[in-house]
């Protein structure tokens, strides 16, 4: 459950204040993996950040008992000197693992991102797909009761994609997920509920198809 | 597959701050070769030059007190100093890429780089001790607690300025320049080379002004059986711990959100 009290968001622009929410009281409910839509620019990747509490709102509350990952997808949080290797074992440390639990990490994120030898070197020589392939294999490695997801399924070749998706399946049978897309195909596949976010308010919806249409109508409208 | 553990705060500060220092410390010496001999040699050569100038300008009279060991104890001290200025005034900004991590705090970024430097000033002591052992220097302390605490406050000293100064700095980058360039005036005008009872009464009166003097001249002091603390004021310094702090965590409390979300 993650509870919404009174939450305003805005972003301050040259011609006065841009709401993303706008006194949004929400809860959202526990036990299904909710899928966000909303065009462009609307805030989707800015309310995956205040509930990774990353970004904080204007007014308002937002408050969980559960524990949420990073927002995944942003690429950030690695260190273009060390290796892949050696930023694994950052997160793990920041995380609080014990000598033992960090092995087990180590050798989990090496095997799924497939980096080879390649783990061992700096990131800067990565390229964006390898990069991406390491920040999805070390967030698989932590039990979260939620992850959140930023578009981030696109990372990699068909093979890879294909890959983090099953992965993903699996892992969705612990956890739960937050997903921003604006592939339909993977919200349907991943996703039981879904959250249209449009002109500062979210609209809730049972079932994920629902909002898939919503969202549809809503571009419709847009033309 | 790997539980995410319920912590309090405490052990969530202890593994962050174990994470950022070794992470601090590897990207420090893996950046370059060149930075690493620097860090380690630069207090060397500030003491060598600094001995050789006194001998061309004065000759090789000698004090009642050692001069190479006085240089070694307040470069030391300075470079500590400007050190934790410098290098944590960043820590916001070239760290931003971690607050995504949400139980890294900005504050913590400067605590590790705090850390860090006092790791290295604890690796140069150990040089200098070993060096003034093995030319058998006169290393002897005159009060090593006083010594001890002078260090610390000077810790303290420089927590408070460089909290306010990287709240500052990461909305006003100019801050940061500035206070670069105030570090080579600081160099000359700190009690390093000198001591204050050798300048007249003017510029001694001038120079009490400057806070870091009064460090200094407790430091060695302390540490000299010749020298004292006379002209220290310790509510000079404790104002100026004080107040820097206090000022430097309200806008910290008042901002820390918009550092994290940068």
């Amino acid at each position: 459950m993650i509870e919404l009290k009174n939450v305003t968001k805005y972003f301050m622009t040259k011609k006065g204040k841009n709401y993303i929410l706008k006194d949004v009281t929400f809860t959202i409910p526990s036990g299904v993996n909710i899928g966000i839509l909303g065009r462009n620019g609307t805030g989707k990747s800015t309310i995956m950040r205040m509930l990774g509490q990353i970004e904080f709102p204007n007014h308002g509350t937002i408050s969980s008992k559960h524990s949420f990952s990073w927002p995944l997808g942003l690429g950030g949080g690695f260190v273009g000197n060390m290796t892949g290797k050696a930023n694994v074992k950052f997160v793990c440390r920041l995380y609080g693992r014990n000598k033992q639990e960090t092995q087990k990490i180590i050798a989990f994120v090496r095997e799924f991102s497939e980096l080879k030898d390649y783990f061992e070197m700096p990131i800067k020589t990565y390229s964006s797909g390898m990069k991406g392939r390491l920040s999805f294999g070390l967030s698989l490695a932590f039990d979260f009761d939620y992850m959140l997801i930023d578009e981030t399924l696109s990372v990699g070749d068909a093979r890879f994609k294909k890959k983090s998706k099953e992965a993903l399946i699996k892992k969705i049978e612990n956890c739960h997920i937050l997903l921003v897309s604006h592939d339909m195909g993977t919200l349907k596949e991943l996703c039981d509920s879904g959250i249209v976010v449009n002109n500062g308010a979210l609209y809730y919806y049972e079932n994920i198809e629902d909002a898939i249409l919503e969202y549809a109508e809503i571009n419709k409208r847009a033309g | 597959m790997s539980r995410i553990k319920k912590r309090n705060a405490f052990q969530i500060f202890l593994a962050v701050q174990k994470a950022l220092f070794l992470r601090e410390l590897t990207m420090r010496f893996s950046v370059s070769k060149t930075g690493v001999f620097w860090t380690f040699f630069e207090p060397f050569v500030q003491v060598l030059v600094m001995v050789l100038i006194k001998v061309l300008l004065f000759g090789s009279a000698t004090d009642n007190f050692d001069f190479a060991a006085f240089l070694a104890l307040n470069f030391t001290a300075f470079n500590l100093f400007k050190n934790i200025i410098t290098k944590s005034m960043g820590a916001f900004t070239a760290n931003k890429a971690l607050f995504v991590y949400k139980q890294v705090k900005p504050i913590d970024t400067i605590v590790a780089r705090i850390l860090v430097e006092l790791f290295i000033t604890g690796v140069i002591v150990i040089c200098f001790v070993a060096i003034g052992l093995y030319f058998d220097y006169d290393l002897k302390v005159q009060n090593l607690p006083m010594v001890l605490l002078g260090f610390t406050w000077l810790v303290a000293f420089a927590f408070s300025l460089v909290v306010l100064l990287s709240v500052s700095n990461t909305f006003y980058p100019s801050v940061g320049k500035t206070v670069t360039m105030l570090m080579t005036f600081l160099m000359f005008g700190s009690a390093i080379f000198y001591t204050m009872e050798m300048l007249p009464l003017e510029i001694q009166s001038l120079l009490l002004w400057n806070p870091l003097v009064h460090f200094m001249e407790m430091i060695h002091g302390h540490y000299f059986y010749v020298l004292d603390d006379g002209l220290v004021s310790y509510y000079y310094m404790a104002l100026w711990t004080l107040i820097p702090l206090y000022i430097g965590l309200w806008f910290y409390g008042k901002l820390e959100e918009r550092i994290i979300s940068l």
